[in-house]
């Protein structure tokens, strides 16, 4: 994260000091002195802090070596001089927050100085080294700034998270917000009530009401292994004891996470990602996901926007390696969320020789394997292969969440031919368990594979088309760049002509600036993009609704092309001043032309 | 839901994660691995062979192995019975399952009343991601059904109330967000044993036992009796041995004991937990499953005034007071704001369908069902089992405790045991698996002298009864299922070395 943000190296030493240490301060401690900090974990604090720490002390060496540009040596001498300053602050905040939790009891979580004992942000020539906080003065500020004594530290980082990801989505839909920021399907919804609704849904039985085998009733797992032999085109039918049945794909990532990986292990993604991933994993395996960047520019290399290439991989693979990490495998999501991807068997099978050169293990995540809507475009599973490289290391997820439009029905499969991680994964069905009621509803809606095909994939698949057909329209008209493809319920578009600077600030004022006009989309940082301005749009809902959120979406963006044209009429000294904090804490990155075309229109 | 058949699932329930492995290093940790891994070794050869914990062959981290084999362990013996599970018409010889705590008694009148049109609901907002606290029509259900069946003196509010896919999964979220890893609660034993892997699986979080004795001393004034001393005893034990204690947990309606505790005493806990700052986890999963009157069950909801509301969280489920623990439903009640809010966040892990929590809510808004049609028939079916059963019992000569509430009896089969330890009671239980009856031993429950049994009585007549069962001898004034009982001692007095081998 901090690498990104300071990635203008090229700046005279000074100024980036002290973007650094503004950033830094108002980062970890964006609430007002007195007020509660509930959502702050000792942890992510210690780990930010070390994070930063860890930076200050590699800019403070490479200060200490250079010695070329004797003339300007004062200078050259303040810049360490403050460095050295920083770095005993900054280690002097960890001591106090460790011994705060040491006196304090465990129980007590560790309070954080308040914002005003560190009103010299500049540590300028007055600030010497000797000038650290006193220690004591310091606690007393933490224990006006008190923190929840009930949570563990873990139960508060759980909810501080929980809360950073998801309260737009939760508290804002209700006021009349349009949300196109949740993959959620709803073009089907009355064909799934009127076939919730049929005679065969209900049915009370004993076993139904009585605890369920571990890994859920025979009769689904069967009725699973028949359904994905069937849709993924499997060469030999699956076994239902392959299959593992839980409530949501994202309780199957957990539970595989937990059993593949021990804590402080990780697993190589390809980004942009689904964000869920990351909450999943860190949740409560604990499981580190380390990011493969991908890009947009097309070159030798990339011959498709954001292609992933085994090279990459390697490239991260090692990396990741040489700073000790422990990899144990490689997750892909196929179709692609966001980019709306499909890799061909192709890319696949190089992907999934890669992880069998490296032993990893690969987690498929083919959530949308039917919202494939163009005709012309076939999805290959990875269970349609004759053969896989690595049997015992490949597990696909499948959930009915997108496909059938059902995300309230909470099912999620893991399909595995390793009985020893479908066994494993199945210890956890007690803890992502799913009614028995709902389980018989589920096999019956995939047992009945003629309705399916004849009345609800089709049906399902022209409207994914025309409500892509319409967003696209409106987005080519507007001329903003967007992956054009068949799959999915989103498409990825670039805002990145609206960004001035082009930073992920921006793209998160923009991402407000949506929201203050009703309309929720996600944006490109949620899914760990490397740059900012891309933005991820949910077309699977219906026209009226569609219609609405894209005369918002345009009214956004004309507003925010006047005020760009503004700001370009006035001359540079003159820049607001009351954004400017945000501004400066994001010194220009890259110096991307808002004019810049991007070389993938729509077409591709 | 299930108890362990295994003896020794004390070490690997402590032993998961990176504390637990340090914790295979301390002194008290060496002999209970050792001991582990050499019964392991002897008694299950597959069941989770300790060799599938080294590394070389597995394809699971080491957390994952030790998850499995955990699992494995504590399946043992539900294995054999679902390999050989009692069917009135399939299986009229196979094993009859009197060690899941069910209650199979009024099926009949659940499926009827799930079966009515109110039930069949389908609308768009049940199928799309709901509020992971549980859908506000649920909640305020929830919060009126607890109010009027708790007499609550004052109105319980939605906003208090999670609802989540179980009991498991309630104790995982509530040990993760109230401990660290490592940290533990206190608990009373005897105690329904799989909350030691409710904890334990994802939070990593341990108990440590507030150990109850059958003998009535001091000013005790009954078996198995929790006083504040030995809470606070357990609590000094804990600390010296460098445990961090976060809270209680507390079954009332006890679980296997078929207790309540009266209010005073649980006034009494919750202050000793107020002046420790423990958080006291009330399970009150039996709370409508009182079937005797005169026992006088309160639930903690109805106390005038808690000791300390922040840290008082009540758990209720419909699993045993509605029969439908294949449902998945629970709630948790908590005034602790924050705490609701990050359980909920774990909810996404935890939910519930839209559509069963639509039925829910059917179901606890039926007033006039629940009290008129459901409780009385439920309570009267639940009496009469136990009535005959403990009679039974009686007949037998056999000592057991029960005084009205929940499904079980726990049963004193210390007589029978030639030496009082837990191998023995390990091959009675056998015995009785052998002789087609899966019951659930004390240790299971971390009871703290070998020879006492749980007894699930809530089950149809006609499986209490198997009056007809071919394989058993025909010995009319015996009831076979319970035949097994009178059998041990004969067979010990005739001195047979081999306990394990079955005389049918």
């Amino acid at each position: 994260m901090s690498e990104n943000r300071y990635r203008g190296a090229g700046q005279p030493a000074e100024a980036c000091t002290a973007t650094w240490s503004i950033s830094h301060w108002s980062d970890t401690h964006p609430v007002p002195s007195g007020q509660v900090l509930r959502d702050q974990s000792i942890y992510t604090q210690l780990l930010e802090m070390t994070l930063h720490l860890r930076q200050t002390v590699r800019k403070h060496f490479v200060q200490l070596m250079s010695r070329e540009g004797l003339l300007q040596e004062r200078r050259h001498a303040e810049a360490v001089h403050e460095q050295g300053a920083l770095l005993d602050r900054l280690l002097c905040q960890m001591i106090n927050l460790l011994q705060s939790g040491a006196t304090s009891g465990l129980e007590l979580q560790v309070p954080l100085p308040a914002e005003d004992s560190r009103g010299d942000v500049r540590y300028g020539q007055g600030t010497q080294l000797s000038g650290q906080p006193d220690p004591v003065s310091q606690m007393s500020d933490c224990e006006a700034a008190f923190v929840s004594r009930d949570l563990s530290n873990r139960g508060i980082d759980i909810s501080a998270l929980y809360q950073s990801k998801s309260q737009d989505y939760n508290d804002k839909n209700t006021l009349g917000f349009i949300n196109l920021g949740t993959s959620e399907n709803k073009l089907c919804v009355d064909l799934m009530t009127e076939r919730l609704q049929e005679s065969d849904m209900n049915c009370i039985e004993e076993t139904l009401l009585q605890y369920p085998a571990r890994g859920g009733q025979p009769f689904l797992r069967e009725e699973v292994a028949r359904f994905l032999t069937y849709y993924c085109r499997a060469p030999a039918p699956l076994d239902p004891e392959n299959v593992v049945v839980l409530n949501g794909c994202c309780s199957v990532f957990s539970a595989l996470a937990m059993v593949l990986c021990d804590s402080g292990e990780a697993f190589l993604i390809p980004t942009p990602f689904y964000g869920g991933f990351a909450f999943s994993s860190h949740l409560y395996s604990k499981v580190e996901l380390i990011p493969v960047h991908l890009e947009s520019k097309i070159t030798a290399v990339n011959t498709y926007p954001f292609q992933l290439t085994v090279d990459k991989l390697e490239e991260a693979l090692l990396e990741a390696r040489l700073e000790g990490k422990i990899i144990r495998g490689l997750v892909l999501t196929n179709p692609q969320n966001p980019l709306g991807d499909i890799y061909s068997p192709d890319s696949l099978m190089k992907y999934l020789e890669f992880a069998k050169r490296c032993d990893l293990h690969v987690i498929i995540d083919e959530i949308y394997m039917l919202s494939v809507f163009d005709e012309s475009i076939t999805f290959h599973s990875v269970l349609s292969m004759k053969s896989l490289p690595d049997r015992n290391r490949t597990h696909v997820i499948w959930g009915t969440s997108k496909d059938f439009g059902i995300s309230g029905f909470r099912f999620g499969a893991l399909y595995t031919h390793n009985k020893e991680v479908a066994s494993a994964v199945s210890a956890f069905s007690f803890l992502h368990s799913i009614s028995g009621i709902v389980q018989h509803k589920l096999c019956q809606l995939l047992q009945n594979t003629e309705w399916i095909d004849k009345v609800y994939l089709p049906t399902y698949h022209f409207r994914l088309w025309k409500a892509h057909k319409y967003v696209t329209a409106k987005l080519k008209s507007l001329e903003i760049p967007f992956l054009n493809r068949s799959s999915g319920l989103y498409v990825w578009i670039n805002l990145k002509k609206y960004l001035d600077p082009c930073t992920f600030e921006e793209e998160q004022l923009l991402y407000r600036r949506f929201l203050d006009h009703k309309l929720l989309l996600s944006c490109g940082k949620a899914y760990m993009c490397k740059e900012p301005g891309w933005f991820r749009l949910v077309f699977a809902d219906e026209l009226p609704r569609l219609k609405l959120a894209m005369r918002r979406f345009c009214d956004v963006l004309e507003e925010r092309k006047q005020d760009l044209r503004v700001k370009q009429l006035e001359p540079p000294a003159s820049q607001p001043e009351a954004p400017a904090c945000h501004l400066l804490r994001y010194p220009l990155m890259s110096a991307s032309s808002p004019e810049g075309r991007d070389v993938f229109l729509s077409g591709l | 839901m299930f108890t362990l058949p295994q003896k020794n699932f004390r070490a690997p329930t402590t032993c998961l994660g990176p504390t637990c492995m340090q914790d295979m290093d301390s002194s008290h940790g060496d002999d209970l691995e050792g001991e582990c891994s050499r019964k392991v070794d002897q008694k299950l050869p597959g069941v989770g062979d300790p060799a599938m914990l080294s590394s070389g062959t597995s394809y699971l981290s080491s957390r994952g192995r030790m998850i499995k084999w955990f699992w494995d362990l504590a399946e043992e013996g539900y294995r054999t019975y679902h390999m050989d599970e009692y069917d009135e018409d399939k299986n009229p010889s196979g094993i009859i399952n009197f060690g899941t705590s069910e209650n199979k008694l009024c099926f009949d009148l659940l499926s009827r009343r799930l079966s009515q049109s109110d039930m069949q609901w389908v609308e768009p907002s049940l199928l799309q991601y709901p509020d992971w606290r549980g859908h506000l029509f649920l909640r305020e259900e929830i919060a009126k059904f607890l109010t009027f069946y708790c007499k609550s003196p004052v109105p319980l509010r939605p906003e208090n109330v999670v609802v989540l896919n179980g009991g498991a999964s309630l104790f995982s979220a509530l040990a993760t967000v109230l401990c660290e890893v490592g940290e533990a609660f206190l608990i009373p034993t005897p105690y329904y044993g799989a909350i030691t892997q409710h904890v334990c699986l994802y939070g990593n979080v341990r108990l440590a036992y507030v150990y109850l004795d059958s003998e009535v001393t001091g000013l005790d004034t009954r078996p198995f009796q929790l006083t504040v001393e030995k809470l606070e005893m357990a609590l000094r034990e804990a600390y010296s041995e460098g445990v961090k204690v976060k809270g209680v947990i507390l079954i009332n309606p006890q679980n296997p004991l078929g207790d309540v505790y009266s209010p005073e005493e649980l006034q009494e806990y919750l202050v000793f937990a107020k002046r420790h700052k423990l958080h006291v986890i009330v399970d009150e999963v039996y709370m409508l499953s009182v079937f005797e009157e005169s026992v006088g069950y309160r639930s903690v909801l109805s106390l005038e005034r808690l000791p300390d509301p922040q840290r008082t969280h009540v758990m209720w489920a419909t699993s045993k007071d509605f029969g439908m623990s294949g449902l998945r439903f629970a709630t948790l009640y908590t005034e602790n704001q924050d705490v609701a809010t990050a359980v909920a966040s774990l909810c996404r892990y935890h939910g519930l369908s839209g559509l069963v929590q639509y039925q829910m809510a059917q179901l606890l808004r039926d007033r006039d069902w629940i009290n008129q049609v459901y409780l009385p028939e439920n309570h009267a079916r639940l009496k009469a089992a136990h009535t005959y059963v403990s009679e039974e019992l009686r007949a037998l000569g056999i000592p057991f405790l029960s005084r009205g509430a929940g499904f079980f009896i726990w049963v004193d089969l210390r007589k029978y045991l030639p030496k009082g330890t837990f191998e023995e009671e390990m091959l009675l239980w056998r015995r009785f698996l052998d002789n087609k009856v899966l019951l659930s031993f004390g240790k299971a429950f971390e009871c703290k002298e070998p020879g006492w049994f749980r007894f699930v009585f809530s089950d149809q007549a006609h499986r209490l009864r198997l009056g007809e069962q071919p394989t058993f001898p025909a010995q009319s004034s015996l009831q076979p299922s319970l035949w097994p009982l009178l059998f041990v001692p004969t067979h010990h007095a005739i001195g047979a070395s081999r306990p394990l081998a079955s005389p049918f």
